[in-house]
């Protein structure tokens, strides 16, 4: 099924994950670290220099198929001598002579429809490469399987490395070393004649941890008091305060949920039907991170929380809903397996696509899904490794025996509930069958009367028109009672002859109601457990087309990296267990503390949030095509002393914010920014500007307005009068927007309590670059675009916070002008104004509110207009936008 | 929600969702010429970015700032900008490539004779019977019952006595085209349009048909054709939204917003709307208060507050673009301004329209807005009549001609100011409606009360420019103008052919959402009608 055409070997599926920032950054790095040897004097040899360029172009006709064109195999320098069936492909010590090149300079290879020509400098190294006498590293292997061969150059990469905890360097200016991060730092920079740039000043540093570690500005009280603490304890406890805040959750959750791909609908079909029951995951990560759950039993908790607990997943405990509720991360990709719009096959394979996809890309950070249809272009992953990883999930998601989303939840009724539920049922339907009896009775009576007012010689008659079904009625019958309406009394219409009668049972109908209502509420999980009856074959799919089933495979981690973890084979069924085992034995695999990328890629994701890019910048791609660390040691030492710890997250938020690397200010020095305009260096602080949520959310902080409840079922989304997508409750007629119905302040809740529904993006959160779950995000991007200067300008979001704002100021410090002011930039930057800006904004205010007053109706207030307008030019400031 | 481009190319990387590089040798010249004026285009906005940085920051800043900041404005100037940094490989790595949506420009399949389009939407099913296809066979049974099956919506007010026409037909233009009394204005451009009397949908009621006009299929949440159009074309300016919507001061039609909804499309390719009250457009206009002098007075407090907040922060890019996008975001909002204000037009603009008579002056209005929107290169405008304006299931004796009174003169003005403007040629109007209506009465409750059903299996609309035939009459329904009966056209030919006109195979026009390939036509038994097209 896969559209190889469009694909050209790539799954055809959804693109691979990579958000724009990767992406870009690939594009800029690439051509330098890809052709390393270009640059190097080192004699350019086969594997190290070559083979990459044969791999990505030529490989997949040309050794790693089954089918090897032209008979020739370009895998081995051997093969490449010995050639195909028109001859030899290269003549060492001759480019001249060597038809492989001729063919490759002429255009010819890779055959255009095949793909990209290789590019000028790409032929010119194998050109150097063949008259240098095709060097190899090292003598060649006797004998060679087919497929992918995994190299010695493979297996050297820095990220299989197995994490070994290096020592913590000396630097010259150990004085600055508050902690290791800033040796492994300093040591760089001072390498390249750089240091540190100044400590921040603390209202820079509040800020910048309340940003970092809540979301949310600090209000000026706590700035105020952080700012006379002198002790030197005063930073920590700090940062202790804002860890055991509920908000941190909220915040670090949201950077699990990009990852896990997070959303309140199914997506696939136009309908994007929603999922009423996410939310309880939502809730899970928040709350795990509150609870500074240990990172590795996150991981297993949510790769295998089902398989820790007893089927059949009835009359839970607390215990076992959390686990039950942790699998929510394997069912968070898109799903249209309930809609008849798609074809089972094709949407069943998806689902367990996108959901490897979010397993391999947050906890592996690698592009694991390229091997679907073939073997990886680039890392050394075979097509075989995706398929037992595959494995590893299909006891749970075989597409054969498929249960829809509805048919995955799990109730949380107890058989108490069930008991209690039926019990009332019964005592509900005995009520109503009573009141049944009663209008019959009713109905009965009233025809009797009608009918005595029939004249004698049709009662009769009447009587018998009336008793036959409406159906076998003759047509004199019908005529008869068309004569005399009156006889026609019925269920709906008895209240028109005996209102006392209709009285009774409307009443005997609501205390039915009355009854059923007493139910203990059903709440549900959504969560993936084991299909039972017999566990699934895994084949490896030719080209990933489920209709193309070729070997069967085993469930294993990735190939690569058994030197480092030993064995990655997980067992196909765990006897002792009533599951397979399979998740949980892989999750417990991952967290071993062996396995060289799980830490890796966690303590780097916890850096790029703190620090603003990543060690590795590429925190989706720690694969060839990815950026390489810019610190290698450090993201070595960072996974190591994790681990450590106990994958303790809020030590790692500690060490990281304690280091004089955090706590500096933002780089102004401009050797800085000569030597190092990117600041891979860390000599001073990057700039970050607030991510969507955090933005709303700062917004609705400063302007009074938050709502701080957590947890529950989403803030709806709507389309307003003219189809933005604001919060709302969704009112139609006709499909047009009805009146507005009033949400009573959760409309001000935090952002990650809103509604995240695929076909329904909030306007506000849409345009500062909130992700797509496509099938999640590993990396945001920031843009800066004019819709969002308009937006700010001009939404209706942040004019009615401007007035909610200014409203506050008025409440808090009066009408004086100076005081509205000095309360604005404390509110909204944490300082005071400088003398300049006081008189400025004051002559502002001054100014808009004349201005104002010439145009006011009736109903405005010109003060509280300018006043608004002054909070908004604040909200859209750089000041605000930005953290230091 | 695909959202990525799925190719280990790179060539195309930056190509964006367009419908991809010209087929035909002779038309590639053309679309390279257009390929270039985007990238002049853009290049012009980031001229614009520019003049706010220090003129001797190092490249490789100058790349950190176009690969954080510039995605939004467009991968096209991206790239070009990167090539003359020397920093984008000839051929690199496979493109992992997230597909970038923007309204730039792009090349379609083929030359396209048709550069934007109005749609003028006639909610409610227009009397076809009235205005358009006359049916002297009705005159003949008139009041007498119908001799044949009707297809009746509402059975408990169906009355199947025939209704003739009270209303006059006579031939007009050199066509000697055939319309009513009713659209006396329509006739004057009866040589400049076509007119289709063989429209057909098959779905019995409002929404349904609507749905199967404007998206292609009955059921809710599929992309409307205007956010085809952008997605697929892009539009000729990027001051403006590339679609938009003007809807009627009184209710917004049936189905409300998702008349111009972008689906599962990315929404920079929903419609925008122009609102008949201050703020005309959400997010791009100020609130009344704040218009003019106060919004100014609060940008340049905001620059002055930026700048001091950049005097500490030597060097840092993203502030300097921060800065200069608002510049960029006042220039789209006086843009706006300019294309929304009618009073820049002349006098005898104004008189053709029919904007200084009550009847017409809403609508007259809309269509100038709609003319001056496409002559600034917006792609797609759409002007909408109020909640069921046409539709006459009673009293349509006197309703129905008041509703012409409403539309007929600034439709036909519109056809007649783009024709003398010289945009006919390359601008598509439409008007019509999502169904017609019954030849017999509904709500026989005398003379005063009768009306129509509605009817989507034969009725009428028209079309004109943007290579559509002038002065002609395309298909017939039956004797009783109850079917479709030659040359039908459905709502699957009609988008065919729209986007046809515009350069593109409606077949090719993909856009990729999970495991699926999705079109406007989507997969329906349509063809291109070319009976409609000038040669």
């Amino acid at each position: 099924m896969s559209d190889v055409k469009n694909c050209y070997g790539l799954p055809a599926q959804d693109g691979l994950i990579m958000p724009r920032a990767t992406l870009l950054l690939l594009t800029l790095l690439l051509p330098a670290s890809f052709v390393a040897a270009a640059e190097a004097d080192a004699p350019l040899t086969f594997e190290k220099h070559i083979r990459p360029i044969f791999k990505e172009k030529c490989f997949h006709c040309h050794g790693e198929d089954e089918e090897i064109r032209g008979s020739l195999d370009l895998r081995l320098r051997r093969f490449l001598v010995q050639g195909g069936y028109s001859g030899a492909a290269i003549v060492p010590g001759n480019s001249q002579e060597s038809y492989l090149l001729q063919r490759m300079r002429d255009g010819e290879m890779p055959p255009p429809e095949a793909g990209q020509p290789v590019p000028k400098e790409q032929l010119d190294l194998i050109a150097r490469w063949i008259d240098a006498g095709a060097p190899t590293e090292r003598p060649e292997p006797e004998k060679l399987a087919p497929g992918m061969l995994i190299t010695e150059e493979d297996r050297n990469f820095w990220s299989f490395q197995p994490v070994r905890r290096p020592e913590v360097p000396v630097v010259k200016q150990q004085d600055l070393v508050e902690n290791p991060v800033d040796a492994f730092i300093l040591r760089k920079l001072e390498a390249n004649g750089l240091s540190f740039s100044p400590p921040a000043d603390r209202r820079t540093l509040i800020r910048r941890a309340y940003f970092d570690l809540v979301g949310l500005p600090p209000s000026p009280e706590d700035v105020e008091r952080f700012e006379q603490d002198d002790s030197p304890e005063a930073w920590s406890q700090l940062i202790d305060r804002l860890l055991d805040s509920p908000r941190y959750g909220e915040r670090w959750g949201q950077h699990w949920l990009d990852v896990a791909g997070y959303t309140d609908s199914e997506g696939v079909t136009n309908a994007d039907t929603e999922r009423k029951w996410a939310w309880k995951y939502r809730d899970y990560v928040i709350r795990s991170f509150n609870a500074n759950k240990p990172f590795d039993q996150f991981v297993r908790e949510q790769l295998a929380g089902d398989e820790m607990v007893q089927p059949p997943y009835k009359n839970l405990s607390p215990e076992d809903i959390e686990k039950l509720t942790a699998t929510g991360f394997l069912r968070t990709a898109p799903d249209g397996t309930a809609s008849k719009a798609v074809e089972a096959g094709v949407a069943r394979n998806q689902v367990i696509g996108d959901t490897v996809e979010i397993v391999t890309s947050s906890l592996l950070g690698m592009t694991v899904k390229c091997a679907q249809c073939h073997e990886h272009r680039y890392d050394p992953i075979p097509q075989a490794d995706y398929y037992r990883i595959r494995a590893i999930f299909e006891p749970a998601l075989d597409w054969k025996k498929w249960r829809t989303p509805s048919q995955r939840l799990i109730s949380l009724y107890t058989d108490a509930d069930r008991q209690q539920a039926a019990a009332l049922e019964q005592e509900a339907k005995e009520v109503l069958a009573e009141r049944s009896k009663k209008q019959s009775e009713f109905i009965e009576k009233v025809f009797q009367e009608e009918l005595a007012k029939v004249p004698e010689t049709e009662r009769e008659a009447a009587k018998n028109a009336r008793e036959t079904p409406a159906k076998k009625r003759t047509a004199e019958q019908k005529k008869l009672l068309r004569k005399y309406p009156s006889l026609n009394v019925s269920a709906g219409s008895l209240y028109l002859y005996d209102r006392k009668a209709a009285d009774e049972l409307k009443a005997m109908a609501e205390k039915a109601a009355e009854i059923r209502a007493k139910k203990p509420k059903e709440e549900f999980i959504r969560a993936l457990t084991e299909v039972p009856g017999g566990i699934p074959e895994t084949f490896l799919f030719d080209r990933g087309d489920f209709e193309q089933p070729k070997e069967s495979v085993e469930p294993a981690g990735l190939t690569i990296l058994e030197e480092v973890t030993g064995d990655a084979a997980i067992p196909k069924d765990n006897p002792d267990l009533p599951t397979t085992g399979r998740r949980l034995e892989y999750a417990r695999y991952l967290t071993s503390g062996k396995h060289p990328l799980v830490a890796r890629v966690f303590v780097n994701r916890v850096w790029m949030h703190h620090f603003g890019q990543g060690l590795v910048p590429t925190a989706g791609d720690f694969g060839r095509l990815g950026t390489p660390p810019t610190h290698p040691k450090l993201l070595d030492w960072l996974a190591a002393e994790f681990v450590r710890s106990g994958w303790d997250v809020k030590q790692l938020h500690r060490l990281l914010m304690k280091s004089a690397t955090y706590q500096q200010a933002l780089r102004t020095e401009s050797a800085h920014q000569e030597i190092d305009p990117d600041n891979n260096l860390y000599g001073g602080a990057r700039l970050k500007r607030l991510e969507a949520e955090v933005l709303r959310d700062a917004i609705l902080a400063v302007s009074g307005k938050i709502n701080d409840k957590p947890f529950g079922p989403p803030i709806p989304v709507m389309a307003d009068r003219v189809g933005q997508w604001v919060i709302g409750i969704e009112n139609l007629n006709a499909g047009r927007p009805g009146p507005v119905i009033p949400m009573h302040g959760k409309e001000f809740r935090r952002s990650i309590y809103v509604q995240v529904r695929r076909s329904r993006p909030l306007a506000v959160l849409d345009t500062f670059d909130r992700p797509k779950m496509e099938p999640n995000c590993e990396q945001r991007t920031s843009s800066t675009v004019a819709t969002q200067s308009l937006m700010l300008m001009n939404g209706k979001f942040v004019l009615s916070q401007s007035l909610h704002m200014a409203d506050r100021l008025v409440a808090e410090v009066g009408d004086d002008s100076a005081a509205q002011v000095r309360r604005a930039w404390n509110l909204v930057f944490s300082r005071k104004p400088t003398p300049s800006e006081l008189e400025d904004a004051q002559a502002f205010l001054t100014a808009q509110t004349e201005d104002l007053k010439a145009r006011a109706g009736k109903k405005d207030d010109p003060a509280r207009q300018a006043l608004a307008s002054l909070c908004q030019v604040l909200f859209s400031s750089n000041e605000f936008l930005y953290v230091d | 929600m695909g959202g990525r481009m799925h190719s280990h190319e790179s060539g195309n990387a930056v190509a964006g969702p367009g419908v991809g590089p010209s087929k035909t040798s002779a038309s590639s010249f053309e679309a390279s010429q257009e390929g270039r004026n985007t990238i002049i285009l853009k290049w012009n906005e980031f001229e614009f970015l520019m003049q706010y940085f220090d003129s001797d920051i190092t490249r490789s800043s100058r790349r950190h700032f176009l690969a954080s900041n510039a995605m939004g404005l467009g991968g096209v100037a991206l790239a070009w900008l990167l090539k003359q940094d020397g920093a984008l490989a000839e051929t690199g790595p496979p493109e992992l490539e997230p597909q970038v949506f923007d309204t730039l420009p792009k090349q379609p399949h083929h030359e396209p004779r048709a550069k934007a389009m109005i749609s003028l939407w006639m909610q409610g099913g227009p009397s076809h019977h009235d205005m358009f296809d006359p049916k002297p066979l009705l005159k003949k049974y008139d009041g007498k019952p119908f001799p044949g099956e009707i297809k009746y919506d509402n059975a408990a007010q169906a009355s199947s006595k025939v209704l003739a026409s009270p209303w006059k037909f006579s031939p007009r233009g050199e066509c000697g085209m055939e319309l009513s009394e009713l659209v006396p204005h329509l006739g004057e451009v009866a040589d400049d349009i076509t007119l289709i009397r063989s429209m057909h949908t098959g779905v019995n009621n409002h929404g349904q048909s609507i749905r199967a006009l404007n998206t292609g299929r009955i059921l809710a949440g599929r992309p409307t054709l205007g956010s085809w159009l952008v997605y697929g074309l892009g539009s000729e300016t990027q001051s403006l939204p590339a679609y938009l919507a003007l809807v009627d001061p009184g209710q917004l039609p049936v189905l409300g917003v998702e008349n111009w909804s972008n689906g599962w499309l990315p929404a920079i390719f929903q419609g925008t709307v122009v609102r008949p009250k201050e703020p005309r457009i959400l997010n791009l206009d100020a609130p009344a208060h704040l218009q003019g002098a106060p919004q100014k007075r609060a940008l340049d407090l905001l620059r002055r507050i930026n700048e001091r907040h950049l005097d500490q922060r030597p060097g840092q890019l993203d502030l300097q673009a921060r800065i200069a996008s608002y510049e960029l975001a006042a220039r789209m909002q006086s843009a706006a301004k300019v294309a929304l204000d009618i009073s820049q037009e002349s006098k005898a603009v104004h008189e053709l329209y029919g904007i200084n008579e009550p009847a017409t002056r809403d609508f007259g209005t809309r269509c100038l807005i709609a003319r001056r929107l496409v002559e600034r290169g917006v792609r797609f405008v759409q002007v909408f009549t109020q909640n069921q304006f046409w539709d006459h299931h009673g009293a349509i004796i006197s309703k129905l001609p008041s509703a012409c009174k409403k539309v007929d003169k600034p439709s036909a003005a519109l056809v007649k100011d783009l024709k003398s403007r010289g945009l006919l040629d390359s601008t598509i109007v439409h008007w019509g409606g999502e169904m017609g209506r019954l030849p017999v009465i509904q709500n026989d409750a005398g003379r005063a009360k009768v009306g129509r059903d509605h009817n989507t299996y034969g009725f009428s609309m028209w079309v004109a420019g943007g290579g559509f035939k002038r002065g002609c009459v395309h298909g017939a329904t039956d004797e009783f103008g109850h079917h479709a009966a030659e040359g039908k056209v459905s709502h699957s030919d009609y988008h065919a052919t729209v986007l046809h006109l515009f350069g593109i195979d409606h077949a090719e026009l993909t856009y990729k959402r999970n495991t699926q390939e999705l079109t406007l036509t989507d997969g329906q038994d349509c063809r291109v009608v070319t009976e409609l097209l000038e040669t």
